[in-house]
This record gives C-alpha cells, sequence and structure tokens, in this order.
C-alpha cells in the first residue's frame, strides 16, 4: 500500500464543522450528510470537511485529542512505555497533516501540534525498529504487536516481511532434509 | 582420479550423485572453518559482495552436497543474516535522499534487494509527508516506453 492510500482511508473519519451555509440532508453511497444550518455544528467525513474548508465554506472543529496538553501526556507515556500506548485516532498521524495543511486557522498553536505529534511519531518507529531487531535477533516465530497504525505498518511492512521471509528460507537449510527444498532458492 | 578441478555449480551438481562418487565437493574458502569462525566474531565488518555477491544462496546451495560441515554451515549463514539485519535495517531507514551506493556496496545480492524495499518504503512516506504524493506523475513503465509517441511522429 503507499501512503497516499492509507491517507485515503483516514478521510473517511467523521469530524465536526460548523458550517456557514444552508443546505438539505445529502444522500451519498457511504451514509447520508447534513442536514446543513449555519452556526450548528455537524459531523461529516474528513473529505468532505477539507473541501468546504477549502471553499471556506466551514469553520472545522479540531478533534478533542488534538490539543498540547493532551498530545505532550501522550508524548510522555510513549517515551515511558516498552510498549506501544494505544493512540487517540487510528489515523492520528494522517489527520495531523490534513487538518494542519488545510485549516491551520482553526486549530489552536498548530506548530507545537505539529511538533508534538511529529514526536510521538518518530518515538513510535524507534521502537518499532527496535523491536522487529529483538524478533529478528531471537528467532521467534511470531509476535504481537497492539496499537501500531496503519501508516506505521505501512512504512516498515514490506522491508520487514521481505526479511522474514528471506530468514525462513534459511532456517530451513537447518533441518535435515530441508536441503531438497533449497533447490528453489 | 583424485584431479582437482573447478566446475560451476551446476555442472556439480548434475555429476554429484551419493550412489556413485564422480566426484566429491570441497567447500569454497568462504564457507570454510577459518571463514566461519571470522563471520561468528563480527558478521558486520565483512565485505559480502566482495566474497561472492551471493552468499546467502550458494551457500544454501551447498548444503545440497552432503559434507559433514553441513549443520554449522547453515547455522553460520542464518546467524550471519540475523547479526547483519539491525545494519541494513538501520541504514535503509535512514538514508534520505543520499548517496546510497557507500552503504551497499558491502551488501549481498539478497540484502541489496531488502535495503531496496526499505528505502522504498521511507521514499514513500516522506514523499508523503510533503505532500508530493498527490502530484500525479508519469509510472514508471511509461517513462522506460521506448516506442515513439504519435504527436512526435506528426511533427
Amino acid at each position: 500500500m503507499e501512503a497516499s492510500e492509507v491517507e485515503f482511508l483516514a478521510e473517511q473519519e467523521p469530524v465536526t464543522i460548523i458550517p456557514n451555509f444552508s443546505l438539505d440532508r445529502i444522500y451519498l453511497i457511504g451514509g447520508d450528510l447534513g442536514p446543513f444550518n449555519p452556526g450548528l455544528p455537524v459531523q461529516v467525513p474528513l473529505w468532505l470537511a477539507i473541501n468546504l474548508k477549502q471553499r471556506q465554506k466551514c469553520r472545522l472543529i479540531p478533534p478533542e485529542w488534538m490539543d498540547v496538553e493532551k498530545l505532550e501526556q501522550i508524548r510522555e507515556q510513549e517515551r515511558n512505555e516498552a510498549t506501544f500506548t494505544p493512540m487517540p485516532s487510528p489515523y492520528y498521524m494522517e489527520f495531523t497533516k490534513l487538518l494542519l495543511n488545510y485549516a491551520a486557522d482553526n486549530i489552536p498553536k498548530a506548530d507545537e501540534i505539529r511538533t508534538l505529534v511529529k514526536d510521538t511519531w518518530d518515538t513510535r518507529i524507534a521502537k518499532l525498529r527496535l523491536s522487529a531487531d529483538s524478533f529478528v535477533r531471537q528467532q521467534e516465530a511470531h509476535a504481537r504487536l497492539d496499537n501500531l497504525t496503519l501508516m506505521e505498518i505501512n512504512t516498515t511492512g514490506p522491508f520487514l516481511t521481505q526479511a522474514l521471509d528471506h530468514m525462513y528460507k534459511l532456517r530451513t537449510n537447518l533441518q535435515p532434509g530441508g536441503s531438497a527444498q533449497s533447490q528453489d532458492f | 582420479q583424485g584431479t582437482k578441478l573447478e566446475l560451476p555449480l551446476w555442472l556439480a551438481k548434475g555429476l554429484y550423485n551419493n550412489k556413485q562418487k564422480i566426484l566429491s565437493v570441497e567447500l569454497p574458502t568462504v564457507y570454510k572453518e577459518s571463514w566461519r569462525t571470522v563471520f561468528s566474531a563480527d558478521a558486520n565488518v565483512v565485505d559480502l559482495h566482495k566474497l561472492g555477491p551471493y552468499y546467502y544462496a550458494f551457500g544454501s546451495q551447498m548444503l545440497n552436497f552432503d559434507s559433514p560441515e553441513n549443520a554449522e554451515l547453515a547455522q553460520t549463514i542464518l546467524q550471519t543474516f540475523i547479526s547483519r539485519f539491525r545494519r541494513i535495517m538501520d541504514s535503509s531507514q535512514n538514508a534520505f535522499n543520499e548517496d546510497t551506493s557507500a552503504l551497499v556496496a558491502r551488501l549481498d545480492e539478497t540484502e541489496r534487494g531488502l535495503f531496496q524495499a526499505g528505502q522504498k518504503g521511507l521514499n514513500d512516506f516522506q514523499s508523503w509527508e510533503m505532500g508530493q504524493a498527490s502530484q500525479i506523475t508519469a509510472s514508471s513503465l511509461v517513462q522506460n516506453y521506448r516506442k515513439r509517441k504519435h504527436s512526435e511522429l506528426d511533427a
């Protein structure tokens, strides 16, 4: 999968907006949206929110977790614990990027939030690499990684699976009789 | 009888037969005891590409010939891969927009494939983060297209 495909999936997530126009309920394959009334908050998918925002038809309400204090807490927790901590949203990285790029004026302290999320991301990627290394070193057959998000899996996925495939072939060599299989190496 | 010959692997494999002892195979130096101790000391400093660009694949093929050292050989190849894994992972996922030829120079061919996979993951993510992923570019297949386009023919 590519990063832009992951972003596409993230755009299905709901966010709250305050429109400045009025429109009846609209009927889409993915569900009904609206009705839109000026000043009344309404939940829409992220893709529509960004589209409306770009046309300056609404004001975006940032998700609850997109707040400097909460993110600092999350960052500290992520740094202190050895395992992955649950993230406020399965698409936190995509959300931050999209919202800060298109609706930075509706988000207080946008720059600080960007740095905090990036820090959390870096910590998690370092952890992921560390656990991948110990996984290979101990020659485990399976591992459990909770609370990883799709984007994180996506960055190391192809590399890790290819490495494990390769290691599996080398391991079958160890078994007597495994040498017959190694012909189709 | 008793002559030492260098044969390609495919021929040696064809001639090698358990029942009739037409030939016996001597391990290449890289897979012998003395090199195995080098690998177990520190596999990271060894230039696998110089020793034989297909260290892992060729080593696995050598197991087809029943030699008493088979078990140790298989173990060494596996351990070599495990100890080199971390370095490949780190270098492939941190070198963004850099000249990678120095990093790749010491890697075996299979390791190079891995390195490429790691680089692709990194590059994909970085280009998304910088907002370049939404720009539409020509597919790599089309870029290599050798045929002349209609527009060029008309001109």
